[in-house]
């Protein structure tokens, strides 16, 4: 049981597999992430299209939505931010919770290429599936953190300008004057640095507690799903189907929940290098 | 450096790729910035400022309310206290017509009570002249059949004197 238990643990690797030979970059997380991208446009295209300001059906859910996210988000970064940053931050929890769910759809993960078996159209083990949960590929969270990242440089210089954020960092806090500003200052040059490691982690901290739940969770939907691959076959058709079904609810729940994690931490991010700025700006 | 592309490349990170997912991001986020979010926030700020005006036209609504029900009490108060002074000025002005009137019933009274004195005294004086007349002439009827003697146009005279003196005492 235990090499079975490796062996479902193997069928979904760590890397994504590529679809076509000569273009490894098109990956099966990539394929996911196209229609995951096509169902959300569709999605907010669909809710925006005919707006009427007594809102119903897909509109209503929509602004729903984007009125909970824009009223959180205001919450942390401020209502001078939020103008600014929402668009970034509801885009960046919406396509995560989509991609997300979108991974729990039967057949992502399961259905692909491999070693046919003697059921028609079966394979023993899927070595290459077709479809790979989008943030089960490291590009994919790494991508989007860096994105963010990026757009965290540039509003933080708009916001505070170079100086401002080197100060912020760096120099001596709480109204320090004369010998105390420079006894100090060694101390606050270093936890300055530390503050520039931190925020060099960042984009790799996003993006790697994304992947390790979104893949982590894959896999214990394989590992569920092969439990009883040893039993005979309708039994383990049927195990196939029951014991990852509890697991199922835990992903949804993971899927929002790193959702959400994900987009607040940049909200938060946002707001740390922005905040100051605020302060001055009301005294 | 090594040690990071050993990483990278273990967790399947490859340049192409992560551009490539990077874009597709990107891609997600200009149309929803542009298509979804931009009309829903816009539609959201609109609804925000209709509920706002709406709160201030309740709000002017109730002030105006307060003001009319305020203008209603003191014109109330006003024709009330319009309608007492009226009503005080006509009370007044029937006491007065009242008294006129009674004045004026007095007088016609005592014209009335004056003339019949009048009248009264005329007839009495007539009546007294008339009485004085039949009594000298019932005296000297009597006298004329007592004495039997033709009474002269004299005697007539001076018995008429007589009884006049004596009626008038």
């Amino acid at each position: 049981m235990e090499s079975r238990f490796l062996l479902a643990a193997e069928q979904l690797t760590v890397t994504p597999n590529p679809l076509v030979p000569k273009a490894g970059w098109i990956t099966n997380s990539m394929l996911v992430t196209v229609i995951v991208t096509i169902l959300v446009v569709i999605w907010a295209r669909r809710s925006t299209a005919k707006m009427s300001l007594i809102p119903s059906g897909i509109q209503n859910l929509f602004e729903a939505i984007v009125e909970t996210l824009y009223l959180t988000f205001e919450g942390i970064v401020g209502k001078h931010m939020i103008s600014r940053v929402f668009s970034l931050l509801g885009t960046l929890f919406i396509f995560i919770l989509a991609a997300n769910w979108f991974g729990l759809v039967p057949g992502v993960g399961t259905i692909g290429f491999g070693v046919p078996s003697n059921i028609p159209l079966s394979l023993k083990d899927v070595s290459a599936p077709l479809l790979r949960p989008a943030n089960a590929d490291l590009n994919m969270t790494l991508g989007m953190a860096l994105f963010f990242m990026a757009w965290w440089v540039f509003w933080t210089v708009q916001e505070v300008g170079v100086i401002g954020f080197l100060k912020e960092n760096f120099a001596p806090k709480g109204g320090l004057k004369g010998f105390l500003w420079y006894a100090l200052l060694p101390l606050f040059l270093f936890v300055g640095v530390i503050e520039m490691i931190s925020i060099a982690i960042r984009p790799v901290s996003l993006s790697f507690r994304l992947f390790g739940n979104m893949y982590a969770g894959e896999t214990l939907l394989h590992t569920m799903s092969d439990l009883g691959v040893s039993l005979p076959v309708p039994v383990n058709w049927l195990c196939s189907i029951l014991f990852p079904l509890p697991f199922y609810f835990l992903e949804l729940l993971v899927g929002l929940l790193q959702a959400f994690v994900f987009a607040m931490l940049c909200a938060v991010y946002i707001k740390l290098s922005t905040e100051h700025q605020e302060g001055e700006a009301a005294h | 450096m090594d040690a990071v592309g050993n990483v990278a490349q273990q967790f399947g990170v490859y340049w192409p790729n992560l551009i490539a997912q990077v874009v597709l991001f990107a891609i997600v986020y200009l149309v929803l910035k542009r298509y979804a979010f931009k009309p829903v926030i816009a539609m959201l700020e609109e609804r925000r400022r209709r509920i706002e005006e709406g709160q201030l036209n309740a709000e002017n609504i109730k002030k105006q309310l307060a003001a009319a029900e305020a203008k209603y009490q003191e014109i109330l108060s006003k024709a009330n206290t319009e309608a007492q002074r009226l009503l005080d000025e006509v009370r007044a002005s029937g006491d007065r017509l009242a008294e006129q009137k009674q004045q004026e019933a007095v007088a016609a009274a005592e014209q009335i009570s004056l003339k019949a004195k009048e009248a009264m005294t005329l007839e009495r004086d007539r009546l007294m002249e008339e009485m004085k007349r039949e009594l000298g002439r019932l005296v000297v009827d009597t006298t004329t059949r007592v004495t039997g003697k033709v009474l002269t146009p004299e005697d007539h005279q001076r018995i008429n004197e007589e009884t006049a003196r004596e009626v008038a005492a």
